[in-house]
């Protein structure tokens, strides 16, 4: 560990004492900030917080997230965003401020096993997820390959300004969407760069911990590393 | 049981003990009233009817020749199980008992067990053969909290009130002598006193209320030497090593002066 | 305690025991996190003889619905042993130990599980005692915590078990199945290192007030020894073998 403000942890590890405020996977005791999840705690100016290299994904709002329609209500869609609770997009979302349930039929756009892009709209622990489609990069997905990665690993996954990702895109050809709960989404016209562009995700996820994994994914892939 | 205390009821309880006061007016240390009535069960070998604050408990002793566990042929048997009727509290259902009723059953057969109350050995008819077994089944009957110790009681005053036949061996098989009996091997009376951790308090004897907002019990039984016997911590939450050292001395003292109310029942 | 069926020495003139330990002297503890690949965390262990394997599925739905618990998650724990675990045939039908063990068990993590972090879920343990020797509630409770951590459910704390007990009149730490078997008092405790509170203790035997302080600071000393193993555990799964 290189930076001296970094330290492995697990729970119940104090962090540090004092003025700080509790972030991510962080519980405040007295004035000891303790670690709530396996994972490399972070103290920065105002706060501390714990990266976690386990878990499941619990929303945020603000998310970008890959969902699989479940099943429907006649007001709105049941989503799977990989976490314990479901994501709900309501119908009016879709059909603008005049969708009438009696007249729109939900199933018309989106249905069940239907992929979409999404965001978190709001979220609080009461009540299930709302997630939005309305913005341009966001809608259902019309073709690709949906897998699942560990949350945790998304960030190693994507890597140093998009550095990963950008990398197995360009050797095989392939789209990669990738979405902050851990659902990805590969398309390729490519059968072999489709197969190549699985493998290296999955051994991203599988050594994300290992040091030189660039290097390890590059060569995998075929290309010589500069 | 799945009482669901309303939240107003639940500060109140703690801004009392943070005042030093309990919702009925009790000291932190005192148990309930307890009323025990031995041998209302005519047709039982022994049986009492306790009552602790509200909370009923009915216990019948029924003793007769049994086959030895194998390996302890040489002692007598003791079953001590424990049910809540469905009449004790609304939230009860019939069936087959649940986890708190295993439990409750378990802590109060080991209480009395791990005390040796009964000399098992005395209990013996034909070695590896026939003994004698003692069967002690609690009913809980109205509910206020606190069932640990009222079935405990009742069970304890059922024991030291029962009356134990006398059986010949003719044929080589146990056969009853009518009119003849015999006091139990008793060699102490066990106590049980269980507290509860509301926020840093610990209360003796939570009634009902205190029971549904506790955050921690623990249930001690104490002999008639002051030596500990058998502990149960329950609930969904610890005790601090302090704390645990305090609630032995409690149970000590609290059971000595339960001891002498068990004693003193109407015989 | 009746007519002692065997010639074994419970603790010679030199405290040395039955299975030559010392006194203060834990069994062998080994664990090992991340075992399964289906569960959301696991953990293996051998605490002597006993093997233990314990899964956490989780946090996930509750089934059925009116179980959950709008304000909080809850914890679900089944304690099972397999029929081939101890020496005669065990029905694989939960017994009323298990049932109580399970209970106690479950009680004893909730302290340390933030289970407000997803109110209307439930989070599953499941513990298979594969082979059963003294002191299988504390080694259980032990995998358990391990596989919560591994599964990333949100603790404020660790548990570890240990039991302490009295044997040949002394108070003795991590009483093995002879022990338990042929001495005067088991108490298996489970505690939370950072916190410093004990969220299991039980007791069965006969023990003076001061036999009972002695016994309560021997497991708790224990239960520390224990924290130390699960930690090397999950350092050694998430951060590589030498991170410490």
């Amino acid at each position: 560990m290189d930076d001296v403000k970094r330290k492995y942890v697990i729970p119940g590890d104090v962090i540090t004492t004092g003025p700080y405020r509790a972030e991510d996977n962080v519980h405040l005791f007295e004035d000891k900030l303790i670690a709530t999840t396996v994972g490399i705690s972070e103290v920065f100016d105002s706060g501390v917080r714990v990266i976690p290299l386990t878990g499941i994904y619990m929303p945020r709002i603000d998310d970008f997230v890959i969902g699989k329609v479940k099943s429907h209500t006649s007001l709105s869609w049941e989503v799977d965003i990989n976490s314990c609770y479901p994501g709900i997009l309501p119908a009016s979302d879709v059909f603008g401020r005049d969708f009438n349930p009696k007249t729109h039929e939900l199933t018309s756009r989106l249905k069940k096993g239907d992929l979409v892009a999404c965001r978190i709209a709001n979220f609080d622990r009461s009540r299930d997820p709302l997630i939005t489609i309305g913005d341009r990069d966001l809608g259902k997905i019309d073709d690709g390959d949906l897998i699942k990665i560990s949350p945790s690993k998304v960030p190693r996954l994507i890597g140093k300004r998009g550095s990963m990702i950008q990398t197995i895109e360009n050797a095989t050809k392939a789209m990669i969407t990738i979405g902050q709960n851990g659902y990805v989404v590969v398309s390729s016209e490519d059968a072999d760069g489709l197969l190549k562009a699985l493998d290296a995700i999955k051994m991203v996820e599988e050594q994300a911990h290992v040091p030189n994994l660039t290097e390890r994914v590059q060569e995998m892939l075929g290309i010589k590393s500069e | 049981m799945s009482n669901i205390l309303d939240e107003l009821k639940k500060k109140k309880v703690t801004s009392l003990l943070n005042d030093g006061q309990r919702i009925d007016g009790r000291a932190f240390d005192e148990p309930r009233h307890l009323t025990i009535d031995v041998g209302v069960i005519p047709k039982a070998e022994g049986s009492a009817r306790i009552r602790l604050g509200d909370t009923e408990v009915v216990c019948g002793v029924k003793i007769q020749p049994d086959k030895p566990f194998p390996d302890l042929g040489d002692r007598g048997i003791f079953i001590c199980t424990a049910e809540i009727l469905p009449l004790a509290d609304p939230s009860v259902e019939p069936g087959p008992p649940n986890e708190e009723v295993i439990e409750l059953a378990r802590v109060v057969d080991r209480g009395i067990r791990e005390s040796g109350m009964i000399d098992l050995t005395k209990l013996v008819l034909q070695k590896n053969k026939s003994v004698i077994g003692l069967f002690v089944d609690n009913s809980v009957t109205d509910y206020d909290g606190n069932l640990f110790d009222a079935c405990s009681y009742a069970a304890v005053s059922s024991i030291l009130s029962c009356r134990i036949p006398k059986w010949e061996i003719k044929d080589d098989a146990p056969s009853l002598v009518e009119g003849e009996y015999s006091e139990p091997p008793i060699t102490t009376i066990p106590v049980s006193v269980t507290m509860g951790r509301i926020g840093n308090h610990v209360i003796v004897d939570p009634n009902a209320d205190e029971w549904a907002c506790m955050d921690a019990r623990i249930t001690i039984t104490t002999n008639a030497s002051g030596n500990i016997c058998a502990i149960q911590k329950g609930g969904s939450n610890g005790f601090t090593q302090e704390q645990l050292f305090q609630c032995a001395k409690t149970s000590i003292s609290t059971g000595a002066k339960i001891r002498e109310i068990i004693k003193a029942q109407g015989k | 305690m009746g007519v002692k069926k065997t010639d074994i020495v419970l603790l010679d003139d030199k405290g040395i025991r039955c299975d030559g330990r010392k006194i203060d002297e834990p069994r062998r503890i080994m664990i090992k996190a991340g075992v399964l690949k289906n569960a959301s965390g696991s953990a293996y262990i051998e605490f002597g003889e006993n093997k233990i394997l314990a899964g956490v599925f989780g946090p996930r739905d509750v089934h059925p619905k009116h179980l959950a618990n709008t304000d909080r998650g809850i914890l679900r724990c089944r304690y099972h042993m397999q029929p081939f675990s101890v020496g005669e045939r065990k029905n694989p039908a939960p017994s009323r130990r298990e049932i109580e063990i399970s209970k106690v068990i479950k009680e004893a993590l909730e302290p340390a599980v933030m289970l407000e972090s997803f109110p209307r879920t439930v989070v599953d343990v499941f513990i298979e005692i594969l082979q059963a020797d003294g002191g299988s509630r504390c080694a259980a409770l032990d995998a358990a915590a391990v596989a919560l951590a591994d599964a990333g459910i949100p603790m404020r704390d660790m548990v570890s078990a240990c039991a302490a007990g009295k044997v040949a009149d002394t108070i003795v730490l991590d009483i093995n199945n002879e022990e338990d078997q042929e001495g005067q008092a088991d108490m298996p405790v489970a505690y939370m290192p950072n916190l410093g509170k004990v969220t299991l203790i039980q007791l069965d035997g006969v023990l003076t007030p001061e036999e009972y302080e002695k016994c309560v600071n021997t497991a708790i000393d224990g239960c520390k020894l224990v924290y130390e193993v699960q930690k090397k555990a999950l350092h050694e799964k998430f951060f590589g073998e030498n991170s410490q």
